[in-house]
């Protein structure tokens, strides 16, 4: 009976550990043999044992690509993070109408990434765009947006802003499971609004926003890359080439697999230091226990 | 400090939770709100409180209204039924946090929170974390939390239904105690009626919103204005039967006689009935014995422990003298005592 239980598990599970293989681990160890080789798509591979993180170190490209996806996830995930919370938080509590606002937050999230970009080089169209058109009406500054380095960067990181229904939701779901006996014992003893929010909301939730912050650095590192190359392509002057996007243009637009394999192991290395970074930052604080 | 309710009333949409409540609350004393849950005692509390709008009706604590005042300004502490302990927190910033939260000098404020955690006997755990502490230890600690405001009034949201057995009746003079040595004037919201046998100096009887009877437990056990205080207190609770009936009485009545009251006769004198006994509840202390009359009726009685009855067994019982309740059988009001 238990092994006839546990054979029909494998034989459910057989699809998605195939499709697992095939997409998953076959491609990841692959890339593991291509970094240490000249691999170019084309041909057989030629094992060059370290040249390829050698030839990073003085790629002027990597550097850049570095430094834009640190600006990015430096600036994106605190942004992000915070306009989830924020919403949430300001929407959890139920009042009329309140449901129509949850969806329009959430609403974003379900637009392809690609129409995401399509709509947002209108939006940020310097001349007919509607936030400059709005900007001047305002008779404030109209930047060139995606024309110059910070307007580029900014400008993917506000496209990025709308795309957060998951924390929202998560952050949300998390506020109304909190005993609301605990805000009136506070209301009790005199504690106002904002006092709340700093003594109950935040400590009680900060498992989950950790939670949500290492998730964000790995989603804003690897694989939100999409619409960025639709919108900047990496430019201007190299300000928005990711290392996603650097590592894809070195494997299909310069047919160098074996050193985006190598970037690719490094951002990997880069992504779980960071990770594990937070982690630790988080232990001290004692969030987690 | 004197809590009075004056005519409240309280509905959430069709329901109404509170009709028409008054009440007043003597200054220092000890009330216990009782009745079956979703009788609107926790929300008569929570109206007190401030963390409730009375629909109408006023709130006056010391005859001051204090209707329209903010929860905190009312100088009350709530002890809640799930304790609301802070999780985040050890059991010193618990303590200290309304304190804290109020900018409460703090030399004085450790000097309070000290002495109150001895009181409590919780010094030994207070750098732990609620969820490092026992039921009866979380429970010291949200009274330890209400106690260091020095409040003048303490409200208390059955404060005791998440302890086992044993620690709640030692919870249950633990607080009395502590009421007495504080003297501050207590609302104890509770639907276990012994509980509020127990611990109220007087006991007020909250059914379906409206409030039924206030005395001291005695004048309510032993005088119940109506059949629902009647059939609430007391444990098993009064016999109720129709007038005219096993236990007698005009056949617009209703008559009501305690499992204590009934007795066992050994010889006929004329007023007695029969029953068979159909269950025999062995308690320890006492034994209680479920009977089923001649005519359907079933009736409890209360006997000492060890009773030689067993089920199938013929009982002639009798009414004790003086121990029988009349209701009317329209309005269920107390009509009076009598034999």
């Amino acid at each position: 009976m238990k092994a006839q239980a546990s054979r029909s598990a494998w034989v459910f599970l057989t699809p998605y550990l195939l499709a697992t293989l095939a997409l998953v681990v076959v491609p990841a160890l692959l890339t593991f043999r291509y970094a240490f080789t000249d691999f170019t798509g084309l041909g057989p591979a030629r094992f060059t044992g370290l040249d390829n993180l050698r030839r990073m170190v003085d790629d002027p490209f990597f550097a850049a690509s570095l430094r834009a996806s640190a600006v990015h996830v430096a600036i994106a995930v605190p942004l992000r993070l915070l306009t989830a919370v924020g919403l949430a938080l300001l929407l959890a509590a139920p009042r009329r109408g309140g449901r129509w606002y949850r969806v329009a937050v959430y609403l974003p999230t379900v637009v392809p990434d690609i129409a995401l970009a399509l709509l947002f080089l209108w939006v940020l169209n310097p001349i007919y765009g509607p936030l400059n058109q709005v900007l001047g009406a305002f008779g404030l500054p109209q930047p060139t947006w995606l024309a110059t380095v910070w307007g580029a960067r900014f400008g993917v990181i506000l496209m990025l802003l709308f795309p957060i229904g998951e924390a929202f939701l998560v952050v949300l779901a998390s506020r109304r499971a909190l005993n609301p006996r605990l805000y009136e014992a506070a209301a009790l003893e005199g504690c106002r609004p904002w006092q709340q929010m700093r003594h109950i909301t935040l400590p009680l939730l900060a498992p989950i926003l950790v939670l949500l912050a290492v998730r964000d650095t790995v989603v804003l590192l690897q694989v939100s890359f999409v619409p960025a190359y639709l919108l900047t392509d990496g430019g201007p002057s190299n300000a928005t080439l990711y290392l996603p996007i650097y590592i894809y243009d070195q494997a299909f637009e310069f047919l160098g697999f074996g050193y985006s394999a190598m970037l690719t192991l490094v951002l990997l290395a880069i992504t779980l230091v960071l990770v594990v970074l937070q982690i630790l930052l988080v232990r001290r604080w004692r969030v987690l226990r | 400090m004197t809590i009075r309710f004056a005519h409240v009333n309280k509905s959430y949409g069709q329901v109404d939770a509170l009709r028409d409540l008054d009440l007043e609350v003597d200054g220092g004393e000890l009330l216990a709100l009782v009745g079956p849950s979703g009788c609107g005692k926790s929300t008569a509390l929570r109206v007190l409180a401030g963390l409730e709008r009375p629909t109408s009706g006023r709130v006056l604590v010391d005859d001051r209204d204090v209707t329209d005042m903010p929860p905190h300004r009312r100088d009350v502490a709530m002890v809640f039924q799930d304790l609301a302990l802070y999780p985040h927190m050890t059991v010193r910033d618990n303590v200290a946090f309304g304190p804290r939260i109020r900018r409460e000098p703090t030399d004085t404020v450790r000097d309070r929170i000290d002495k109150v955690v001895h009181q409590l006997g919780i010094e030994g755990v207070i750098e732990r974390y609620p969820d490092q502490l026992s039921g009866g230890q979380r429970q010291r600690v949200a009274l330890a939390r209400a106690m260091v405001r020095a409040p003048q009034a303490y409200l208390m949201d059955e404060p005791l239904s998440d302890l086992d057995a044993q620690l709640r009746m030692r919870a249950r003079t633990e607080i009395v105690e502590l009421h007495r040595a504080i003297g501050a004037t207590t609302i104890y919201v509770t639907h276990d009626q012994a509980e509020a046998m127990t611990m109220g100096d007087r006991i007020a009887v909250l059914v379906e919103g409206r409030l039924q009877q206030v005395g001291t437990p005695a004048q309510v056990y032993d005088e119940p204005v109506n059949v629902s205080v009647a059939g609430f207190l007391g444990s098993p609770p009064m016999n109720l039967v129709p007038g005219g009936g096993v236990l007698g009485g005009e056949p617009d009545t209703i008559i009501g006689v305690r499992p204590e009251d009934l007795l066992v006769d050994a010889e006929p004198s004329g007023a007695d009935f029969t029953a068979h006994v159909s269950v025999v509840e062995s308690l320890g202390s006492e034994t209680v014995l479920l009977l089923v009359c001649q005519d359907g009726t079933r009736l409890a009685l209360r006997t000492p422990p060890r009773s030689p009855f067993r089920p199938g067994r013929e009982l002639r019982l009798v009414v004790a003298d003086g121990r029988r309740h009349i209701f009317g059988a329209a309005d269920g009001r107390r009509r009076l005592t009598g034999r």
